[in-house]
C-alpha cells in the first residue's frame, strides 16, 4: 500500500495544497466521513468554492467523497446584539 | 449607545473588489465605527490591500484593523498596513486609538496575536529555540494588547474594546477540530484583557467557530470571522458614557 492509497495521508495532502497554492485557503475542512471523505466550510466567493472543489477532485481521485461547501453572504445585516 | 461593527477574514483580493462594498456603504446608518479583525487578504501583497482598501476608503465612520496571519503571508505586512493607513485606517499592533462617538471615549486597542493553546493545554517557552521563540512572540502580542489597554485607561476612555485576529478563549472555537485549538489562539490574550480590562473582545480566525464567548474574567468575546456571521459585519450595540445627572 502507498501513500497514494492511505486516505489520511490523501487528506493531508488536500489541506496542505488548499494552504499554499495561489487558494491560500485554511478555513476547509476535510475530514474521513462514513466510507468517504467530506469537504466543508464556508469561503469566500463563489470562484473560490470552484477552485476548492477542484483540487479536491484531483487530490482525492479515486476515493468516494462529498462536499458541502458554502459562498458566505456579504449583505449587511439584519440585526444588531444589545450587549449591556 | 455606541454601535460597533466588525468583521474578520475577508480575505480580498484582485477579483472581489466591490464585493463587500455595497454592504459596507450602509455602516454609515447602523454603526458608529467598523472593527477589521484580520485575514483582510489571501496573501498578504500590496496588491491585495490595494483591494481592500478600496472597499473601506471614505465609508464615513472610522475603520480601526489589526493584520492576520494571511497578512503576514508574503512579508509585505508593512505595505499591507501602509496601503491601509493611506486611506485613514487605523491599523493596530500593540498600539491602541480613541474616538469620540458622541461625547463617549471610545478606546480600541489591538494585536494579530498569536497561538499556543489555551490555559492547562497550551505550549511554553521551553525547548528549542524554536519553541520558545513562538510562545515568546505569543507573549509579546499579548504583553502589547495588555499596554494598550491601561494606556487607554489611563487615557479616560469610557468604553474599551480588545481587538485580535487570533482567539483569546476556545469558546469562540466551538465547531472547530479540538486538535487544531493551540493553533487558533492562546489564552496569554484573554489573560492580558482580563489584566488590563475591556469592555468588549472581538477576534477572527477561526472560520468554523462560534459568535460568542466569554474570558474568564467576564469579558464578552465575539467571533467575527465572515463564515461565522454569515453577512458582511455583525453590529453590536454597547451603552455609551452615561452623563451625570444635573445638579439642582
Amino acid at each position: 500500500m502507498t501513500s497514494h492509497d492511505m486516505v489520511e495521508y490523501r487528506i493531508a495532502h488536500l489541506l496542505d495544497r488548499l494552504a499554499r497554492e495561489d487558494l491560500a485557503e485554511l478555513g476547509v475542512r476535510v475530514e474521513a466521513h462514513g466510507a468517504g471523505v467530506l469537504v466543508r466550510g464556508g469561503v469566500s466567493s463563489p470562484e473560490c468554492r470552484a477552485e476548492v472543489l477542484r483540487f479536491a477532485a484531483e487530490e482525492l481521485a479515486g476515493l468516494e467523497w462529498r462536499e458541502d461547501v458554502t459562498v458566505c453572504r456579504p449583505g449587511p445585516p439584519d440585526h444588531s446584539e444589545e450587549l449591556s | 449607545m455606541i454601535r460597533v461593527a466588525a468583521v474578520g477574514d475577508i480575505h480580498l483580493g484582485p477579483g472581489s473588489a466591490g464585493a463587500l462594498r455595497p454592504a459596507f456603504a450602509t455602516l454609515g446608518d447602523c454603526a458608529d465605527l467598523l472593527l477589521l479583525a484580520g485575514d483582510l487578504t489571501r496573501h498578504g501583497t500590496r496588491e491585495e490591500a490595494r483591494v481592500v482598501a478600496g472597499e473601506v476608503a471614505g465609508l464615513g465612520v472610522p475603520v480601526i484593523a489589526v493584520l492576520g496571519n494571511h497578512d503576514y503571508q508574503s512579508d509585505q505586512e508593512e505595505a499591507v498596513a501602509q496601503e491601509l493607513t493611506a486611506v485613514g485606517v487605523h491599523v493596530l499592533e500593540g498600539t491602541g486609538t480613541v474616538l469620540d462617538v458622541g461625547g463617549t471615549k471610545v478606546g480600541v486597542a489591538g494585536t494579530k496575536g498569536f497561538c499556543g493553546g489555551f490555559a492547562g493545554r497550551s505550549g511554553s517557552e521551553f525547548g528549542e529555540p524554536e519553541m520558545k521563540a513562538f510562545i515568546r512572540y505569543t507573549r509579546t502580542c499579548a504583553d502589547g494588547l495588555a499596554g494598550a489597554l491601561r494606556e487607554l485607561r489611563e487615557g479616560g476612555c469610557d468604553l474599551r474594546i480588545a481587538l485580535t485576529h487570533f482567539a483569546p478563549v476556545p469558546d469562540t472555537l466551538a465547531g472547530e477540530p479540538l486538535e487544531i485549538y493551540p493553533f487558533l489562539g492562546s489564552y496569554l490574550l484573554a489573560e492580558a484583557m482580563d489584566e488590563a480590562g475591556a469592555d468588549l473582545a472581538v477576534h477572527g480566525h477561526a472560520h468554523s467557530g462560534t459568535e460568542h464567548g466569554m474570558t474568564a474574567g467576564g469579558v464578552r468575546v465575539r467571533n467575527v470571522a465572515m463564515p461565522v456571521i454569515d453577512r458582511a459585519f455583525a453590529v453590536y450595540h454597547l451603552p455609551g458614557r452615561v452623563e451625570a445627572p444635573a445638579g439642582p
